[in-house]
């Protein structure tokens, strides 16, 4: 980490006091405090809901504040719209969100340029978006003429960034610009924001990923529900758990409700089983079951495929291969229908967009699945009377807000249990959600958690797609993860922590590159080669190549056996800087860490051999290294 | 204790009823539908009368069927330009018709013809996804210019007396096309209200997204709207037939416009999901009271459409702004 020590002298940039913000009945910002130096990185942290997003949409003048005084540069500062924020320096990078689809990846930086009367001169913007490209990673790390929604997540996430540097803002907003990139990617950016810290701008880095933090910030602020919890901490003074009790007002684990995993009875019967799903272009290769009373978790990161998956398998997105099977039954569906008269239910990512219906009644919303159901002329809904007084027990609503007219009037938490509940009319045996915890406060999550475990413990299979590998590790007994429209594991949570899933969760590009490694590795040496994170008496394995079956190391891809259970138990108990034998002398084991310049656990790679004569230690070091320098040009291209 | 919170509360549900009717939109405009006639009584002493009553309601019956298929159309988020010369065309069909076929026939041919026209377009819009409006401005062309051709560019006179008895027999001293359409109305208020297909209209129009993944069936719900629209066209013309024994190929222009206005006069919302059968009677009623009003007092034509116009913007200006206050 570079040794940035901006005690006192650096002046102050901007300083936010008692800042407010109410959005409809949500208080967003509720007195929120916030102080920036120039020459720093200031790492903005809070869980989901906290209201990190809106104080810094505030500063970057997309959000207006309800009240609260903000000084830039020794003024008042007043900001009527994004376009004075700019014209005074002030940039932000958002999630991916704010780029125009359908324009070039030229235009796109350019954006803000279009703001501005005059004409422009395309060729200056290109030689300009060429320079800002070459400081960032090299001058064709982005084909400029292509349209914006042709690249793939972490490139967008990229034209974000070249379009905050091509304002050549004093004040740079990063909104958890990490959500959707690789490690190496993520090692790349942090390149770039300290180089920036060195030119004197003013950085924020919103995020919730603790290691990220302690790798980039020079000091950090913390929100709860609105407000500032911890302000200007220097980084260096702080622990993850102090980080975690600031962010979470207790101690972490108990907003997952029930205390310990609940795993299903031995032997509960498979509910719901995929094998080798294909629905392009998003999903490749998905397979996983999901047993009765399970919940089970579909993690990965943005653009993996998970909410394409959960599309395909409720008939909302063709699929081209792949078989379903439901209790046991091969099942194809073809339209939403289908599912809902088989018994899944679905709550799809965007409650607003994909689950409630403004203009129908709470009660109405509330037996939309049924009428899907339902097959006769007239509604029936009476029929439904006591479950619905069953569901508002557990939803904990009193019957009166049923005939609400407008669901959007509460809280999104609620939205989500009411949405939950529809399905659960059905009593259906499986039920996917996507993403469900989205735009929900942290109180209400924790109800939304009891409310899946009190289902799962009716006999229901959930299936949760989450981006949020806290909670993910919280709720679900067992994991699959996703990348880039495959599924690499299949992983007890137990096994699994927060780092892991990121690691395993990294988008093919770069695995395909350990791939060519590992493949480059065994064709000049022979045996096996492997990529995985060594961790507490278990390995789990990212990639496996196996040139000769007897150098088999005993685990592949996507696995997490404890070390007993491999081939290679003592190589992996012991590591040394050479070769390990085997006590019956088979198989060798050379095994180090992937290098990286700021820290990151990248895993570990191995090489395994049967050959009594194993290679030159230093000819396989120098391999390694040499693919993880090329690394960081590949990502770029 | 108990008591006072029960007391409590069933003044809070009291409360929240009220809130309720003073945001209905069906009442606020019923309330203007009798704003409307009362000042129509104060300035002609000819509007109050059975006789001028009766005469808005007989009024009513064609646009105000025509309105009924135009409610579903609406409320599934579209528009049906087209009924206007469908009912030309239908009408053309049912003319034709009566000179070989028995009345109960011809009718049904024509109705089956609104019916087929309307499902080419609902397929185009349902299936194919094209954006309605064009769609049916395109059938709207189509159908005008086919009542020309089949019609002979001339009026069809030969109609047979008997069809006159839907609009000049009663029942219970209501003429049979008022009850008609009083009947209509309250078929396509109960359809809409109490059976599945009537609130996947509105679950469509709503949030189709949310329709389709709630497992209802999108695509029929999507198309029925336009064939109901076609059908009820058919039945429009006929009543019109029936009064006036002669069919003209420019039968029904404009007639669309008449629709559509009475429908967002009854408070549907053009972006689907919101309107009611009731609300669109009520716009029938006033469409139809101010064209007799300004009749009654001898404006000249020439300024009825200005009148109209204006309370038709009138009318949309309040559902922009109603709505922009409860979706906030």
């Amino acid at each position: 980490m570079d040794d940035v020590t901006n005690d006192s002298g650096s002046q102050v940039i901007l300083q936010a006091s008692q800042v407010c913000k109410t959005f409809g009945q949500t208080r967003a910002l509720d007195n929120a405090e916030f102080e920036l130096r120039v020459g720093e990185v200031h790492g903005l942290l809070g869980a989901n809901g906290a209201g990190k997003s809106t104080l810094s949409k505030v500063i970057a003048g997309h959000v207006f504040p309800d009240s609260g005084k903000i000084i830039y540069r020794n003024r008042a500062l007043s900001l009527r719209s994004a376009r004075e924020a700019l014209d005074c320096g002030i940039a932000i990078v958002m999630q991916e969100t704010s780029l125009a689809p359908d324009m070039s990846v030229l235009e796109n930086i350019f954006l803000p340029e279009l703001g501005k009367p005059g004409r422009l001169s395309y060729r200056r913007l290109r030689q300009q978006a060429k320079r800002i490209l070459s400081d960032l990673v090299h001058e064709h790390a982005l084909p400029l003429d292509t349209e914006v929604r042709r690249l793939s997540s972490a490139q967008r996430q990229l034209v974000e960034i070249a379009k905050a540097l091509a304002l050549d803002a004093g004040l740079i907003i990063f909104d958890e610009p990490t959500a959707s990139l690789s490690p190496n990617e993520v090692e790349q950016l942090f390149g770039i924001m300290a180089n920036l810290r060195a030119n004197g701008k003013a950085l924020i880095f919103v995020s919730h990923r603790m290691e990220e933090v302690f790798a980039i910030t020079d000091r950090v602020t913390v929100m709860r529900e609105g407000a500032t919890v911890a302000k200007s901490v220097a980084t260096r003074e702080l622990t993850q758990t102090d980080l975690v009790r600031h962010m979470v007002g207790r101690e972490i684990g108990s907003i997952y409700a029930v205390p310990g995993l609940r795993s299903p009875e031995a032997g509960a019967e498979e509910t719901f089983a995929v094998e080798g799903l294909r629905a392009l272009p998003a999903v490749k290769n998905v397979s996983f079951r999901v047993h009765r009373g399970e919940i089970l978790g579909l993690g990965g990161l943005v653009g993996a495929g998970r909410s394409e998956t959960a599309e395909a398998l409720f008939g909302l997105r063709p699929y081209q291969a792949g078989t379903i099977k439901l209790n046991g039954k091969a099942f194809r569906p073809r339209k939403p229908r289908d599912c809902v008269k088989a018994g899944i239910g679905f709550v799809a990512e965007d409650r607003r967009v994909q689950s409630i219906v403004p203009d129908l009644s709470v009660r109405e919303n509330l037996l939309l699945a049924h009428l899907g159901a339902h097959s006769g002329f007239l509604l029936n809904y009476s029929s439904r009377r006591e479950k619905i007084a069953e569901l508002l027990d557990l939803l904990d609503m009193p019957a009166s807000r049923l005939l609400d007219a407008n669901m959007l009037n509460f809280s999104g938490g609620m939205q989500q249990k009411i949405i939950i509940a529809r399905w659960l009319m059905l009593n259906p045996s499986v039920l996917i959600l996507d993403e469900p915890t989205k735009g929900v406060d942290i109180g209400t999550r924790s109800s939304i958690y009891s409310m899946l475990r009190r289902i799962a413990e009716r006999g229901v299979s959930i299936v949760m797609i989450s981006s949020d590998f806290e909670e993910l590790l919280g709720v679900c007994e067992r994991i699959i993860v996703m990348s880039d429209g495959h599924t690499i594991a299949d992983l007890p949570s137990a096994h699994l922590d927060e780092e892991k899933l990121t690691l395993l969760a990294a988008p093919r590009t770069s695995t395909e590159r350990n791939t060519k490694l590992l493949q480059e590795l065994t064709q000049r040496y022979g045996g096996a080669g492997f990529w995985a994170i060594v961790d507490e008496g278990r390995v789990i394995c990212l990639n496996a190549v196996v040139a000769e079956a007897s150098a088999d190391p005993g685990f592949q891809a996507g696995e997490s056996p404890s070390f007993d259970q491999t081939a290679i138990p003592t190589a992996l108990q012991h590591p040394q800087d050479d070769f390990v034998a085997e006590p019956n002398g088979e198989r060798r084991t050379f095994l180090m860490p992937i290098p990286s310049k700021r820290g990151h656990d990248l895993g570990w790679i191995g090489l395994v051999t049967t050959s009594p004569t194993p290679p030159s230690v230093q000819n396989v070091r120098d391999l390694v290294i040499g693919f993880s320098a090329l690394d960081h040009e590949v990502e770029a291209a | 204790m108990t008591q006072e919170t029960r007391t409590m509360q069933s003044s809070v549900d009291l409360k929240r009823l009220l809130g309720r009717v003073g945001n209905s939109l069906e009442l606020r405009m019923l309330g203007l539908a009798l704003a409307i006639a009362v000042v129509l009584s104060i300035m002609s002493p000819y509007f109050l009368t059975a006789n001028n009553l009766m005469n808005v309601l007989d009024q009513s019956v064609v646009i105000g069927i025509v309105a009924i298929g135009m409610t579903f159309v609406i409320l599934t988020g579209g528009i049906d330009l087209s009924v206007g010369s469908v009912a030309g065309l239908t009408g053309v069909i049912l003319g034709l018709a009566l000179q070989d076929f028995s009345i109960p026939v011809a009718i049904a041919m024509a109705i089956a013809a609104g019916g087929l026209i309307g499902l080419f377009s609902g397929v185009l819009i349902g299936y194919f996804g094209l954006a309605a409006f064009v769609v049916t401005l395109g059938v709207m062309a189509i159908g005008r210019s086919l009542a020309y051709i089949f019609s002979g560019q001339t009026s069809i006179s030969s109609i047979p007396m008997e069809l006159s008895d839907l609009v000049y027999t009663t029942v219970l001293g209501i003429p049979t096309n008022v009850l008609c359409l009083g009947l209509l109305y309250l078929l396509a208020g109960l359809y809409l209200s109490y059976t599945k297909g009537g609130r996947t209209i509105y679950a469509v129009g709503s949030n189709k997204e949310a329709a389709r993944a709630a497992g209802l069936s999108v695509l029929f719900y999507s198309i029925l709207p336009y064939v109901i629209s076609g059908m009820f066209a058919a039945v429009a013309v006929t009543f019109l037939t029936a009064q006036i024994l002669s069919v003209d190929p420019l039968t029904g222009n404009l007639l669309e416009l008449d629709a559509i206005a009475a429908v967002v006069i009854g408070g549907a919302s053009l972006y689907g999901g919101r309107g009611s059968i009731a609300g669109t009677l009520i716009g029938v009623v006033i469409m139809v009271m101010i064209r007799n009003g300004l009749n009654l007092l001898g404006v000249s034509p020439f300024w009825q459409g200005s009148a109209i116009g204006a309370i038709i913007i009138f009318a949309l200006l309040i559902e922009s702004l109603l709505s922009r206050r409860s979706r906030a």
